[in-house]
């Protein structure tokens, strides 16, 4: 474990290059909010970063900046050594409370990002049977999301993001609506798709534990305002199905709480 | 917000029972039946006329028998297709007003929600003109377009336009903002944005409007062609009340409550069936 290496020594594999993001809100009455300050964060090509740390340290907003959603007061994103000038589906957003369509079934849902970008109707379909099968919900074509749970919807979120291709996964919070017995099967199940495909993923989370879980490196932040506190190095063997158990584990989640617990309780009291 | 009320969903909870009939007419009689049964005060209150007005209760100058009512109705329909003509008329000028006033009122929607200039220059005109009762503005009409079709389309349209656009630009701006992140995320286009996430999502509200300015159509061609008009449903039924006969008088009347239910209903299955998706227990 390495404490508070931010800049990694082969700097030709860095794929995401956050530098010196800064972001304010105008809070009215003139005051504004510092929501994240000065905040470096390199994800290599095929590295999986999570960034963890209480509510309001600003995790969210700094996703949604590398997304392009969002324009950060001062800073800038670099993918690939390009700064980005907005969305784009290489990077792929996954969203906590299931923003995929209702009025779309799951297969029209799936297929949206081959849809807009002009992909025909016969070639969509191959990609969407593809997906679906590969997050196991082909049985699921037809349905409407309102018919579906949480995880499922989850599930298709994912989907819809990988029929685009993305280089860069971005997500929010995927599992922290669901209820925990589906929370680890989709924790396993997100594992496995990148142990195969090995994409950048950089994952928000307010769960420790899933961040040692899932991570290579984790990103701690503390809030008011946002920085990065720590970067904590996960060295625990994959596949890590049987990680929850081994003592490091509970090792690197008793250092990183130690390391927010101070802000957490300042925030939470 | 729900399009289909509670007695529709129950009505067709109802149909999907188990208890329900397997053949597809016997399906179509037990709907007929079940109507009969839902609508029965209306059934009633027709009897109850009937019946008084055979006890001579009813002065027949005020109220006479529905069964002179119907042959009139009998008569006009499909003798001298007099109504034909006068309930087609009516039906054109609403329709022609509540569809223009359904293109401008969507369009103008989508661009108050999605343009923040557009946004502030309609927003404080809507509001001020809103509360305005249109029927005051038609003998203006009348200055300007004459007492012909358009004077009566203008005012459908004025009367419509603004049910219309204030659900749309409530509907538009209420979308919720994580459906069009991810759409943006997926590669959508502004355009791609507007069609495939903004107006699917604003579509249940823009459909309500829609529903109220579709009543209000009703009302304005009605009271239109009562002011001014050589024909229509408003011009027979206040013709029928100038030349001492009820009945007719009567026949136009039902005739446009029939075509309001009927619209009605029409939109509400037609409501149904477009927001399938919707999670009406939330």
């Amino acid at each position: 474990m390495t404490s508070a290496a931010i800049t990694h020594p082969d700097a030709a594999a860095v794929h995401v290059d956050v530098r010196r993001i800064s972001q304010r809100f105008s809070s009215g009455r003139g005051r504004d909010l510092l929501a994240l300050d000065r905040v470096d964060l390199q994800a290599h090509r095929g590295e999986f970063v999570s960034i963890v740390g209480p509510s309001g340290c600003g995790k969210s907003t700094l996703l949604y900046i590398i997304a392009g959603l969002l324009r950060s007061s001062d800073g800038e994103v670099l993918v690939d050594g390009k700064p980005i000038v907005g969305p784009d589906p290489d990077r792929g957003l996954v969203l906590q409370n299931s923003s995929i369509f209702p009025w779309r079934t799951v297969a029209e849902n799936v297929a949206f990002g081959p849809q807009m970008r002009g992909v025909a109707e016969s070639e969509r379909r191959s990609l969407v049977a593809r997906y679906l099968d590969m997050v196991g919900l082909s049985k699921f074509a037809n349905f409407y999301p309102r018919e579906l749970s949480g995880g499922m919807k989850q599930r298709i979120a994912i989907a819809q993001m990988l029929a685009c291709g993305p280089s860069v996964f971005l997500m929010d919070e995927p599992f922290g609506a669901l209820d925990s017995l589906s929370r680890e099967v989709l924790q396993d199940q997100l594992l496995q798709l990148w142990e195969r495909d090995r994409k950048t993923v950089l994952f928000v989370t307010h769960s420790i534990d899933e961040a040692v879980l899932l991570s290579d490196r984790i990103v701690v932040m503390s809030p008011l305002p946002g920085r990065v506190k720590e970067v904590v190095r996960v060295d625990l063997p994959r596949p890590r199905q049987e990680t929850r158990t081994l003592p490091e584990f509970g090792r690197l989640r008793g250092h990183i709480w130690s390391a927010i617990r101070q802000e957490t309780m300042e925030v939470i009291g | 917000m729900t399009i289909v009320t509670v007695s529709d969903s129950a009505s067709r909870a109802e149909g999907e029972g188990p208890g329900a009939p397997k053949s597809p007419a016997a399906e179509l009689h037990r709907i007929r039946f079940a109507a009969v049964v839902r609508y029965y005060p209306v059934f009633l209150i027709f009897l109850i006329w009937e019946i008084l007005s055979r006890l001579d209760l009813l002065d027949p100058m005020f109220m006479p028998p529905l069964e002179d009512v119907a042959r009139t109705f009998y008569q006009e329909v499909f003798v001298t297709h007099e109504l034909l003509h006068h309930i087609g008329v009516s039906f054109m000028r609403a329709g022609a007003g509540l569809g223009l006033a359904a293109v401008a009122g969507i369009g103008a929607g989508v661009l108050m929600g999605r343009v923040r200039v557009i946004e502030s220059f309609l927003d404080p005109l809507i509001s001020a003109l809103f509360p305005t009762p249109k029927l005051a503005l038609f003998p203006l009409m009348m200055i300007f377009l004459g007492i012909g079709d358009a004077s009566k389309i203008g005012l459908i349209f004025l009367g419509c336009f603004f049910p219309i656009v204030i659900n749309t630009y409530t509907g538009v701006k209420n979308v919720d903002k994580f459906f069009i992140w991810n759409a943006l995320t997926k590669g959508a286009s502004q355009r791609q944005l507007i069609w495939h996430v903004v107006l699917p999502a604003a579509l249940p509200i823009v459909f309500a409007g829609l529903r109220v300015a579709t009543s209000t159509a009703f009302l304005l061609i009605v009271a239109s062609e009562l002011i001014a008009a050589n024909d229509g449903l408003g011009y027979l039924i206040m013709f029928a009340e100038r030349s001492f006969d009820p009945a007719l008088m009567w026949s136009g009347i039902l005739v446009i409550a029939g075509m309001g239910f009927a619209v009605d209903r029409l939109l509400l299955a037609l409501g149904g069936r477009l927001f399938v998706w919707q999670d009406n227990n939330k």
